[in-house]
């Protein structure tokens, strides 16, 4: 079903939380909400389950409106953060309960019980109070609980946040099958942007008491809005650099210690005024010292992280440069280096806003069909 | 080398009666050097936090003994052990503000004022909670709380810093960027830390070795390079690393001159006599039934080699992670770009056997390692 | 190696004992007390070495108090059982009341209620003299006075803000979570009370109920003014003891342990269903 929130506003005494937020969810579509904690992620979540009341706005589910309709009347299923299991009744029951509020017969409960507990691995432990199951078993009997109901709209907040790496990953490859089993639409909260990126048909960025961007993870990892959201998804962190378009020869480029970058052939932003010039690690790469763009860098520190190398160089001026590659590749060992930057990869920023003034010509490219 | 700060002997823990109850820590003997950074990683219940606590002397050393320094202090109590330690529930002292739960201990020693004031300012900057120092520790967030804590911890002069999950409530970014800072710190004062993780990026950012906990025992205790590398075990192998390693039994034979593992599913991989180093070769073969492992970043596409089909493709900005079914169970592969591969296509994937780990069907124990023996 | 050593376990287990003979040490001379007569109990010196008798629970549960100035009449056992019903009666109506009350409190903030909840908490603050002349002159203008409905509402002065603020405290302990899950997943509000707060608060429901249960019991004054001889309490009945010809020492004894029987047997049964319910308890976890 499809899921529409018009002009959310809500507070909390005086801190005003939500300030007019509007999001349009498709059937079937898993919508994720990204943000630091405090951004009102939960709150919207608890809003579209119907715990608490938004100030102003509507929500509507298939064009219903939801002002008035209680939590139990919403044919919503939730997965909570710290799973909010019922500590007194064993998983089968914790499973059971929407099918039980619905009255179903004892057979399809069981069925039904037994058939979700097998799709998540937890039927040998459905006897088990929640307090006698792994924390990955719990996160799994909370999702089965908010599956058993076969939702038409699900809204997962965090699910995977207090689980292992390992359990994690794992869950992240299963749950997107999972959710077009379901055919729900699904609101997805995460702190997480790995996450993010591989969950969410689309994800809604929130900062500042709004949505600062909604679009696909392309979108968003690409072209992002801000300096803010650029920051927030990647890992290592984009670099973000000081510089002032020129022209040259070659059209706009952007000097580097003391050496030309050829920038976005599109660019339409001033000319002669600085700007922020926003570059992945994965965008930098090591290259001979002729090679057309090469710049000299100082290597100061490596570090392994999930399979790359991180380098942190620096600038002839001192600016400091991180650099990604695949583990196993080769670099330079020498404290000396050049590196080129990828001008497609080439964000840029407006200085004083933080606003992105410019898209990349290559997104067309980098794009498309996963 | 270098001098012993800590070491750990036969030490066992018990909640209940020695012999009888819930055995939560087994027999771990552990060496810390002066100056290293340790983490402990497990899984919530693997008896890692039992184990800091019975180093910092707030839980019972059951059985085996606890040096500090060269001292033996397992019967001593917490006070006397010279330890400082940051807890995971941030456990502030609630009538004072944060620049006084952050001094306490210094103030106590009775540290000239300019001296405690520098140093506060110093490990408030470094865990950017200068701003919040004259608040009450009630009105700062639960992250806030956390690093006040871990600050309190980092500040005193010790033999031993322990440091409990001491960024579990904090964000991702923040997370990322204190790592750094937070060893930065540690290794320019020549402090001895032990951390209690479950996070095993923080593990490997932070830490010089790392003990791998589960089931009360000690897995294995190494360098971050030596665990990715050399996994003692299947347990190891397959709880560190991101994303985990691919592991699948397969029965090993020898076909003509070449070497088969037969995978479930009715796959194959042939590899030619040379491939594995003789003595690898055989250690295999005499098992016969063996586990294989290999990790995700290792698994290249490629024209030939076993089939597997695409069930999920997620594309992460940097790395593709494709999951595919393949031997009656999934394999995990990772491209350092944008994968082009649809869900239900299907690929053909090569092992490298310089990149397989073999491990022992019964006992989980490594058999070798690529070319060379575990 | 034993870490904690022989002397500690000896040392722990003496200190154990001497808090329990403190403790315990009246009520077992109480115990003895009640199988002595009046000249055995007041010898000088005292010695636990008597003949015991019965005399004094059966002059109790036959209602003849022997004096030596004659036999006199008293109702200890139907003191006994008023004492039995006013409490019981008065728990079961406070919890009715207070239970669903102090969920009210705990889960809705509406305007007011901080207010309200403390002004019950305040009925505590006052001396009950202050409020029991006006109360006895209301009570006999609305036929109340000396009626077990008008003691009970009277009792609820004293078990009301008990079971609400301890019974509040636990279900605030209980993560709105856990009930909002069980919303979401199609409950009413109503099947939510019942089948998460109620169980979950079990434990503390049950030790609300217990200590209301005490201190209906001991209660003293209210019974005094408010009830005649037939409706009294044995804490007013007790007073029978006190004749003209002295105190019956042996049958006093009788009478407070037979008195504190009820409350302990239900001390001890409900000890047991509290220790099971908080180690269930793991609402928490």
């Amino acid at each position: 079903m499809s899921l529409q929130l018009t002009d959310i506003v809500k507070s909390f005494k005086e801190d005003l939380v939500l300030d007019g937020v509007s999001l349009d969810v498709a059937t079937g579509e898993t919508l994720v909400l990204f943000g630091p904690s405090g951004a009102g992620k939960t709150v919207l979540l608890r809003l579209i389950a119907g715990v608490i009341e938004p100030d102003e706005g509507s929500i509507r589910i298939n064009g219903a409106d939801m002002d008035g309709v209680e939590p139990e009347d919403r044919g919503i299923g939730m997965a909570f953060q710290n799973f909010a299991l019922f500590p007194h009744m064993d998983a089968r029951e914790n499973i059971a309960s929407p099918l039980i509020a619905r009255r179903e017969s004892k057979t399809g409960i069981k069925r039904r019980v037994e058939d979700v507990a097998r799709l998540l691995k937890i039927d040998h432990v459905l006897h088990h109070k929640p307090k006698e199951l792994s924390n990955g078993q719990k996160q799994r009997t909370a999702l089965g609980r908010a599956l058993a109901g076969e939702p038409s709209i699900l809204l997962l907040d965090d699910p995977l946040r207090n689980v292992d790496a390992k359990l994690r990953f794992e869950m992240r490859l299963e749950l997107p099958r999972l959710l077009k089993d379901q055919q729900a639409t699904v609101i997805y909260v995460t702190q997480d942007y790995k996450e993010a990126m591989a969950l969410g048909d689309r994800i809604a960025v929130m900062s500042g008491h709004g949505i600062a961007q909604i679009g696909t993870p392309e979108d968003i990892y690409l072209s992002p809005a801000n300096t803010e959201i650029a920051r927030l998804f990647g890992d290592p962190v984009i670099n973000l650099l000081e510089v002032t378009p020129e022209r040259g020869e070659a059209g706009v480029q952007v000097k580097l210690s003391g050496t030309a970058v050829p920038i976005n052939p599109g660019y339409t932003g001033s000319i002669g005024h600085s700007c922020i010039l926003g570059i992945r690690p994965e965008g930098i790469h090591f290259a001979d010292a002729g090679t057309p763009g090469a710049f000299p860098v100082t290597i100061e520190a490596e570090t392994p992280l999930n399979e790359k190398t991180v380098t942190l160089a620096a600038t002839e001026n001192k600016r400091e440069i991180l650099i990604s590659r695949p583990s196993g590749t080769s670099a330079p060992d020498s404290g000396q280096a050049h590196i080129v930057i990828d001008s497609g990869a080439v964000i840029l920023f407006d200085r004083a806003t933080g606003n992105r003034i410019a898209l990349p010509a290559t997104d067309a490219a980098k794009g498309g069909a996963a | 080398m270098s001098e012993t700060m800590l070491r750990l002997e036969n030490v066992d823990k018990f909640y209940g009666p020695i012999g009888k109850g819930v055995h939560a820590v087994r027999n771990i003997n552990m060496d810390v050097a002066k100056g290293d950074i340790i983490a402990l990683l497990g899984s919530s219940g693997c008896g890692k936090t039992s184990t800091l606590r019975m180093i910092a002397g707030f839980e019972e050393t059951s059985r085996g003994k606890i040096f500090l320094s060269g001292r033996e202090v397992h019967r001593l109590p917490p006070v006397k052990r010279h330890v400082a330690m940051a807890f995971e529930g941030y456990s502030l002292y609630p009538t004072v503000n944060v620049r006084d739960n952050i001094a306490f201990a210094l103030k106590a020693a009775k540290l000239p004022e300019a001296e405690v004031a520098s140093r506060v300012r110093d490990v408030a900057e470094m865990l950017e909670i200068s701003d919040i120092l004259d608040r009450m520790p009630n009105s700062i967030s639960g992250g806030q709380q956390q690093r006040a804590s871990l600050a309190r911890a980092l500040i005193r002069d010790a033999d031993l810093h322990l440091l409990d999950e001491p960024m579990g409530q904090l964000e991702p970014q923040l997370r990322t960027l204190l790592r750094g800072r937070i060893k930065h710190f540690i290794k320019q004062r020549g402090l001895t830390a032990i951390l209690v993780t479950h996070d095993q990026t923080e593990a490997n950012a932070l830490a010089d070795r790392i003990a791998v906990m589960e089931g009360g025992v000690l897995q294995q205790y190494g360098s971050p390079a030596e665990i990715k590398e050399r996994p003692a075990n299947l347990f190891t192998g397959t709880f560190v690393g991101e994303p985990p390693m691919n592991v699948f039994p397969v029965t090993a034979s020898t076909v003509g001159d070449k070497l088969h593992f037969d995978l479930e599913g009715g796959l194959d991989l042939a590899y030619a006599s040379n491939a594995f180093a003789p003595d690898v070769r055989e250690a295999i073969l005499k098992r016969g039934r063996v586990m294989v492992g290999v990790r995700p970043y290792a698994v290249r596409r490629s024209e030939h080699g076993p089939a597997a089909r695409v069930l999920t493709n997620q594309w992460l900005g940097d790395q593709s992670h494709i999951a595919a079914a393949f031997a009656n169970g999934n394999l995990v592969l990772v491209e350092h770009d944008r994968a082009r591969v649809g869900i239900g296509e299907e690929i053909r994937v090569e092992l490298d056997p310089a990149d397989l780990h073999v491990f022992d069907l019964e006992s989980g124990k490594a058999i070798s390692h690529g070319q060379e023996l575990a | 190696m034993e870490h904690t050593s022989t002397l500690e376990k000896v040392l722990r287990g003496t200190a154990i004992t001497l808090v329990i003979l403190f403790f315990m040490f009246p009520i077992f001379w109480i115990f003895l007390m009640s199988f002595q007569t009046n000249e055995t109990i007041l010898r000088v010196p005292p010695s636990i070495v008597f003949d015991p008798t019965l005399s004094n629970y059966t002059a109790l549960i036959t209602g003849k108090l022997d004096t030596a100035a004659g036999t006199l009449e008293i109702s200890f056992m139907k003191n006994l059982w008023n004492s039995l019903f006013l409490s019981a009666a008065s728990v079961a109506v406070g919890l009715v009341l207070g239970v669903p009350a102090a969920y009210a409190f705990a889960r809705l903030k509406f305007r007011g209620s901080e207010d309200i909840a403390f002004t019950l908490l305040s009925f505590r603050f006052a001396p009950p003299l202050l409020v029991l002349l006006p109360l006895t002159i209301y009570f006999q203008q609305i036929g109340l006075a000396d009626t077990y409905l008008g003691l009970i509402w009277v009792y609820q002065l004293i078990v009301l803000p008990l079971i609400l603020w301890i019974v509040r405290g636990y279900f605030e302990d209980i993560p709105a979570d856990v009930e909002y899950a069980y919303r979401i997943a199609g409950h009413s509000w109503g099947a939510t009370f019942r089948k998460i707060a109620l169980p979950l608060a079990g434990p503390g429901i049950a030790a609300a109920g217990l200590l209301a249960f005490i201190f209906a019991w001991n209660n003293f004054v209210f019974a005094l003014v408010l009830a005649s001889a037939d409706k009294q309490p044995v804490t007013v009945g007790a007073l029978a003891f006190v004749t003209a010809s002295g105190i019956q020492y042996g049958q006093v004894a009788a009478g407070i342990v037979l008195s504190i029987l009820p409350t302990f047997a239900l001390a001890l049964y409900a000890q047991r269903y509290l220790v099971e319910g908080l180690s269930l308890g793991a609402v928490k976890g």
